[in-house]
């Protein structure tokens, strides 16, 4: 005999059992319709293109800073492809679509070439000869991390920094100051630092301040409008803990002082005692994001813009507090204009 | 002898194909080998008059994958541990469903071996899954297998993610985490993970032959990203059952491995 009760249980039962297939069942059906995946493009002159012209629409960040209409551009670069083209000339067609950026943190890398804008440079006086540099160092200089330095007959220590790829460590900024203690004041060289490590940067800035200073913002993409950014984030430069520069301290820079560097002079320009000597910098204030194309090349481009303490875009450079330009006659001599007023400067 | 203290215990290892996509990193997807290693024990409690067991399931897996031209690579892996219970229903002796929840637990990387400043993407995110099995005790001509399939999905979490072009730079050396952590469901993380075993006696083991079909995607931070492994593993079970030592009396000489 089954009762009225048992009857209900069985029924519940059946319900609950069938709940528990058909609930499975439904979020199986609702996966299986939701596939996140690639949005293809053929890997032929149209599709590379395209794909290359997507990045940057999306991903890159000074197109409205630029006054870019990258929309116009993708209609003039079109024009130039043909089906049957060779990857050089698609590699050419593309290069020059990217040069209209105008940024030195663009480039795109086939196994064949590294295509790139160094206009930023390039179009500019040199202001650095590196036999001479090489003559104010001697043999007898110092390498501590990335830095070579040495303390020059007048009592002006100068420390030559070439790229901020190269570590340089707590230990070596100790080590390296303590050498200079007994100097007048000291000559940051950073002329054709091309960048590398912002937290390179920010170590040895680090060593000139005595309180915490707001230096500049940043600021990322938030989507793929051209608009589409984040409200800007304050940096500020911290105090190092161990042996901090209390003397002048003068920082040479050219057009080839880029990225990282551009960074790094950004920072020590807010800084009291120091004083930016010799030419704009180069600028390249986009921290570089990389991407690829249907074919494998590789493509680099800027980000995530960074500005200095007043909200200005920093990208095409920072101007010097003293512009002194190399000048010839003094090359010719094997004098670098710049490090002898940087050496009058500190004496004064 | 009691039912609670019965421990399924399997250890098992895999190799299988592993589809790996992070716009983050790259628009394309990634194709390669995953290998995985897969703890799992069972157990029934007193829960609901002896009706629910608890499972405890950890895997960790590493991939190697190419693009389309292969002329770059990336590694991925991921640890995963899920813990939760299961109602128990008896449809017939060798046969039922369970129905239950899990927490489910991740964390990992995809490391592409070529960019520069955007090398790498962080996966960590937590969820609470969905979970539901059917386990078919069955006899081919007189020989014993056990046939199991499991499916967990993620109904509700927490995920890990990067603003669309925010640098891990600004992240973690400056600071700014705001909008890192998204609240996750089915529209913007529709995943799931399903394996199919079957448990064969050899002699007086017990093999055990698994496919696992791990397919996690999430759309968080305009950021799409999906690893998709389908694996093949085998191992063996084992049937264990717990002695409680509440006093910590130690076990005779005699009788101590250790």
């Amino acid at each position: 005999m089954i009762n009225n009760r048992d009857r209900k249980e069985s029924k519940k039962g059946r319900a609950i059992r069938i709940l528990t297939l058909l609930i499975p069942i439904i979020l199986l059906l609702f996966i299986a319709s939701s596939c996140i995946r690639e949005d293809e493009y053929t890997n032929n002159p149209q599709g590379n293109f395209d794909a290359l012209w997507t990045i940057i629409d999306e991903k890159y960040c000074f197109l409205e800073y630029k006054q870019i209409n990258w929309d116009s551009i993708h209609t003039v670069y079109q024009k130039r492809l043909t089906a049957d083209m060779s990857n050089y000339d698609l590699f050419e067609v593309l290069s020059d679509m990217l040069a209209t950026l105008k940024d030195g943190h663009v480039n795109l890398y086939s196994a064949a070439n590294q295509a790139r804008y160094w206009d930023w440079f390039e179009d500019y006086p040199r202001n650095f000869n590196e036999s001479i540099v090489e003559d104010y160092l001697g043999t007898d200089y110092r390498i501590a991390g990335g830095a070579k330095y040495k303390i020059l007959d007048d009592n002006v220590g100068y420390i030559y920094y070439e790229l901020f790829s190269n570590g340089i460590g707590n230990g070596n900024l100790d080590e390296i100051l303590q050498h200079m203690a007994i100097c007048n004041g000291i000559i940051i060289d950073v002329r054709n630092n091309g960048g590398g490590n912002l937290s390179n940067s920010s170590t040895f800035a680090a060593r000139f301040t005595n309180q915490k200073t707001l230096t500049g913002y940043i600021r990322h993409k938030t989507g793929k409008g051209h608009n589409d950014f984040s409200d800007p984030v304050a940096i500020y430069l911290e105090p190092s803990n161990s042996i901090r520069w209390q003397k002048k301290v003068v920082v040479l820079t050219n057009r080839h002082s880029y990225s990282a560097t551009n960074d790094f002079v950004n920072s020590m320009r807010y800084l009291p005692q120091v004083t930016i000597l010799g030419d704009k910098t180069g600028g390249g204030s986009g921290m570089p994001f990389s991407s690829e194309l249907p074919n494998g090349w590789s493509v680099r481009f800027s980000a995530s813009p960074h500005f200095d303490a007043e909200m200005n875009q920093i990208e095409f450079g920072i101007d010097p507090d003293i512009k002194v330009d190399m000048l010839s006659q003094d090359e010719d001599k094997g004098i670098d204009t710049m490090i002898e007023a940087a050496r009058t400067l500190l004496k004064n | 002898m009691q039912a609670n203290r019965y421990v399924m215990r399997a250890t098992m290892y895999g190799v299988g194909f592993a589809n790996v996509y992070d716009t983050y990193l790259s628009p394309q997807e990634y194709v390669g080998t995953d290998f995985r290693i897969s703890r799992e024990t069972m157990r029934m409690t007193k829960l609901f008059d002896g009706n629910v067991s608890v499972q405890n399931f950890f895997q960790a897996n590493i991939s190697y994958t190419h693009n389309k031209v292969d002329n770059n690579n990336t590694f991925a892996g991921l640890v995963n541990w899920n813990y939760g219970l299961h109602y128990q229903f008896r449809i017939t002796d060798n046969f039922k469903l369970l129905a239950g929840g899990l927490a489910d637990l991740n964390g990992g990387f995809v490391y592409n071996l070529r960019n520069t400043n955007n090398p790498a993407s962080a996966r960590a995110y937590i969820n609470l899954d969905a979970s539901g099995m059917a386990i078919w005790h069955l006899k081919i001509k007189n020989y014993p297998i056990v046939l199991r399939y499991q499916a967990n999905i993620p109904v509700i979490g927490v995920m890990f993610s990067p603003n669309y072009g925010q640098s891990y730079y600004e992240i973690f050396t400056l600071g700014n985490s705001s909008g890192v952590v998204q609240f996750t469901s089915l529209h913007n993380q529709p995943s799931i993970r399903q394996m199919l075993s079957v448990d064969c006696p050899i002699g007086s083991s017990k093999v055990r032959f698994s496919y696992l079909w791990d397919m996690q995607q999430s759309r968080v931070n305009q950021i799409n990203t999906h690893t998709y492994g389908h694996v093949f593993m085998v191992g063996f079970v084992q049937d264990l059952y717990r002695i409680r030592n509440k006093k910590g009396t130690p076990l005779p000489s005699a009788i101590r491995a250790y």
